[in-house]
């Protein structure tokens, strides 16, 4: 695993520059999907653990599930899971014990990713025309830090597992 | 008769979730068959006797749009229902699906209250 992941947006400038009323509103709607995700498929209670933040500190034994935005929004949308909550989580969705990171608790977090990534494109077009959204992908490590190589307006969202603590990340071009 | 289905899904994890769901649902069903691409999915709806396909659309190698135009051109399965499952919603893409043979779709996430009220008149 690299030490560091670069996630380069895909594109030109969206959102006209620093929106911060559009963005906190795809931040609210993020966190109604999240929340709808765990509880009607994942079957798990979650809530918002706090304000967003702006920015992570690399992630320590964790797994992190993203697709990518391409077309009139380009972007990324990742999951970040520490490794206990990640196991928890899939745990619940498939309604086994998981005791590692293997190819379950990838494709379910990847699969989380995809629906959210899914929530994200409707979010920001209603008829969903012209985005196109990637196959999810996942990466794990030890320690390994999630950032922008570009010009990207970013929240990161917090939520609260039984496990621990999770965080939803949107990052789209500027 | 309880229905053959066939799920279309490159998600082992959203595979299992939808077969869930339909036990949970009370829906009557036969044999459950998995594939998890649309070239897969052609090649078990011609093995096997498939009443109805569940597909995902974003898939790698061949997706859920590729599938049902090429479904559309294979005479002995053309005729057998399919249902899109997906996180795509945007009106162009299930659009298009239902120009190409689809018969509804689901959003996901869903619930098995859900998948009861929009698949139990098809299944």
């Amino acid at each position: 695993m690299p030490d560091t992941l670069s996630v380069a947006p895909l594109g030109p400038e969206i959102l006209g520059g620093n929106d911060v009323s559009s963005f906190t509103q795809i931040s609210n709607k993020i966190i109604e999907s999240t929340i709808e995700i765990f509880t009607d498929m994942v079957m798990m209670e979650i809530s918002v653990a706090g304000e967003p933040l702006l920015e992570l500190a690399p992630l320590k034994r964790s797994i992190t599930g993203m697709v990518g935005l391409a077309g009139v929004y380009r972007g990324v949308l990742a999951v970040h899971f520490p490794k206990q909550v990640a196991l928890e989580v899939t745990g619940s969705f498939l309604g086994m014990e998981v005791d590692e990171i293997n190819d379950d608790v990838q494709d379910a977090i990847g699969e989380i990713a995809n629906m959210l990534g899914g929530n994200l494109k409707t979010i920001l077009s209603d008829r969903g025309k012209d985005i196109h959204l990637s196959l999810p992908s996942t990466i794990y490590g030890e320690e390994y830090a999630f950032t922008s190589q570009a010009d990207a307006e970013q929240i990161i969202l917090p939520f609260q597992a039984p496990a621990g603590v999770f965080y939803v990340e949107v990052e789209l071009e500027r | 008769m309880a229905k053959n289905v066939l799920l279309v899904d490159d998600s082992s994890t959203m595979r299992k979730i939808i077969s869930r769901s339909l036990r949970q649902a009370g829906l009557d069903f036969g044999e459950i068959y998995e594939a998890s691409d649309g070239q897969e999915a052609l090649a078990l709806l011609e093995k096997e006797t498939i009443d109805i396909v569940l597909s995902d659309i974003n898939m790698p190698n061949m997706n859920g749009i590729e599938f049902l135009r090429e479904k559309a051109n294979r005479p002995a399965i053309k005729d057998i229902p399919v249902f899109m499952i997906s996180t795509e919603t945007g009106d162009d893409i299930i659009g298009e699906a239902k120009s190409l043979g689809a018969i509804g779709s689901l959003k996901k996430p869903f619930t098995p209250d859900k998948v009861n009220e929009i698949l139990g008149p098809i299944m």
